[in-house]
């Protein structure tokens, strides 16, 4: 199976600082990828590399194009959504239909429009009379129209409220995404994703802490709740990461045996923002 | 070419105020003045009296003679949306590659399938044809309304204006020789163009800053240097700027001396290039060295330009 996106080394600096260090990273098409990180790991700047808007070191292959040198030809087979702000806000919801539909050849105006039934936006109303969550909708509506194999979402509901938020996810999955199609989210709103990602890559300090399928993390991560008498022996086994919540101590394994733990206390599988926290402090101690 | 088109499309939406609006204003303005002395006329001398002896006198120079006045009308009436044009293009190319930048909706045109060079071929393009179109097509409109107005002017003071001005007049010579002037100097001045274009994907803030005071900080180096080294002035940065304009092939001069009129291709200060309005005089300026040079000054500040567009971000 060929990658959508390869990279060996990748890497890019800002003057001295290093915000994206040497990273391997291979995504097959027919994927929905978290890309997952604190503020300031290297998540955009990797982004950004991808999408050929920065320069970077390292070998990087998107579809087979180099990105930093071909992104008009790349740009045929990828969208990507920065965040809500960046639509022009000067223009007209028709002019904006127009010049994407005579610049993309993979565009639907028909699809487009469809897609905007469902909204309150009427084609001659300016970006800028729009609120942020129709403007998130257009942007999403013009993406959803042009046949892409590769759909990159930066932040895509930053500040929208959770009605437009869950409707922009569930129109994504629901019309958009299919077996040919490759999408990459990054999100600090990891709970919004999680039931609609198939793999997670967690980035920290320009690393990759993890990368992994849902099934993996599934098979591998087990979370285990005990009460507080039970916490030493639990802890004797070797936890990734150790909280307590309403007296409970919970404890997080990577690849454990699941018998023994269920003997201490409940087992689970943990939420992707859990294994997101202790990833992140277990990688830092 | 699909694209390039729409690319150039946006440029038009985006700019409409100024491509669109400001000739239209223009034209508002002559019209209006036109309007404002017939009032004045009219309030002042009910019978038309002096308007009468006007035309009569009018009427009585030679066909040729009111034909050449025709033709130095219109074309001293291009000095105006000339200049304006100008302004117009120079503020156009300074945010052309920065508001975008600024309000991060680059984001967005770098993710259509449309290189960074033909979006910098389509900011150029809208420089030096479709703001020329914009206001070539504004002013022909503005001389059509012009000379009806002026034609029921003449009727009421009993003349006929089709023998008096219309029949004499060639509108397609004066219409082709501003025509031409405008696209000759939209490749005069592509070296101005391609350090606008230049700064504009350069500037982190306030472009205008950045265009214009490298030239004049040069300018005051140079000129002290120079005047160290030989205790005089002679030719710098600005002189060359200055010949530069003054030897434009637009036509910016149009005055009246001693009752004749004088129409010149940019100002007459320059013994570079021949001043008066002829095609030769045009084509003698794109022909020549100084063009030559300043092509060259274009191709380096314009692939200065598209290397910072190509690297060019939100931040």
């Amino acid at each position: 199976m060929t990658s959508i996106i390869s990279a060996r080394g990748l890497t890019k600096r800002y003057g001295r600082t290093v915000a994206v260090d040497h990273i391997d990273l291979d995504i097959p098409p027919g994927r929905i990828v978290g890309l997952i990180g604190p503020n300031g790991a290297g998540k955009t700047s990797a982004l950004k590399a991808i999408l050929g808007l920065a320069t970077f070191d390292g070998e990087l292959s998107v579809m087979g194009k180099d990105p930093s040198r071909e992104r008009a030809a790349l740009m045929e087979d990828v969208c990507f959504i920065a965040d809500v702000a960046v639509l022009p806000r000067w223009i007209r919801v028709w002019q904006l239909i127009e010049i994407t539909e005579q610049i993309h050849r993979g565009f639907s105006r028909e699809k487009c429009l469809e897609y905007l039934t469902h909204t309150k936006i009427t084609p001659d109303q300016k970006v800028k009379q729009l609120s942020k969550g129709m403007v998130a909708q257009l942007h999403l509506a013009l993406v959803m129209s042009i046949d892409v194999r590769l759909l990159v979402l930066d932040e895509p509901t930053l500040g929208l409220d959770i009605l437009y938020r869950k409707q922009f996810y569930t129109s994504l999955l629901n019309d958009y995404f299919d077996e040919q199609r490759t999408i990459l989210i990054t999100t600090h709103q990891v709970e919004e994703v999680e039931h609609i990602l198939t793999d997670l890559v967690f980035i920290q300090d320009g690393k990759i802490a993890l990368e992994a399928s849902m099934d993996e993390v599934e098979k591998r991560y087990v979370e285990l709740m005990v009460r507080p008498e039970m916490a030493e022996k639990a802890r004797g086994l070797k936890p990734l990461y150790e909280r307590e919540l309403f007296g409970r101590h919970i404890f997080l394994y990577d690849s454990a045996e699941r018998e023994q733990l269920a003997s201490l206390g409940e087992i689970h599988t943990p939420s992707v923002a859990d294994l997101f926290v202790a990833t992140m402090k277990g990688g830092q101690s | 070419m699909n694209r390039l088109l729409a690319l150039i499309k946006r440029e038009y939406w985006e700019n409409k105020g100024a491509l669109r609006t400001t000739p239209l204003v223009i034209g508002g303005i002559y019209v209006a003045f036109l309007l404002m002395s017939i009032f004045t006329t009219t309030h002042i001398d009910s019978d038309l009296y002096t308007f009468r002896e006007a035309v009569r006198i009018m009427g009585e120079q030679a066909p040729e003679h009111r034909g050449m006045i025709m033709y130095q009308v219109m074309l001293g009436s291009s000095v105006l949306f000339t200049v304006v044009m100008s302004f117009v293009i120079f503020f156009y190319l300074l945010g052309s590659l920065y508001d975008d930048r600024k309000d991060r909706s680059i984001l967005f045109w770098k993710s259509l399938p449309a290189s960074d060079t033909l979006t910098i071929a389509s900011k150029l393009i809208t420089a030096m044809v479709v703001a020329p179109l914009t206001f070539f097509v504004v002013m022909i409109l503005t001389h059509i309304i012009m000379s009806i107005i002026g034609s029921f002017m003449v009727l009421s003071a009993d003349g006929n204006p089709w023998t008096l001005f219309i029949s004499v007049s060639n509108p397609l010579k004066a219409w082709a020789m501003i025509a031409t002037s405008w696209l000759a100097q939209s490749i005069w001045a592509l070296p101005l163009y391609g350090w606008l274009l230049l700064v504009s994907a350069f500037a982190p803030r306030v472009p205008l800053l950045f265009a214009t005071l490298p030239p004049l900080i040069f300018a005051i180096l140079q000129t002290w240097i120079e005047f160290l080294r030989t205790f005089t002035l002679k030719n710098n940065i600005v002189g060359v700027i200055g010949n530069w304009m003054f030897n434009s092939p637009a036509i910016l001069t149009a005055e009246v001396r001693d009752r004749h009129g004088e129409i010149a291709l940019g100002i007459p200060l320059t013994k570079d290039f021949d001043h008066a309005v002829t095609l030769a005089n045009i084509l003698d300026r794109l022909f020549s060295l100084q063009m030559l040079a300043g092509l060259v000054i274009a191709a380096v500040f314009l692939t200065g330009a598209l290397w910072l567009r190509h690297r060019a971000t939100d931040n």
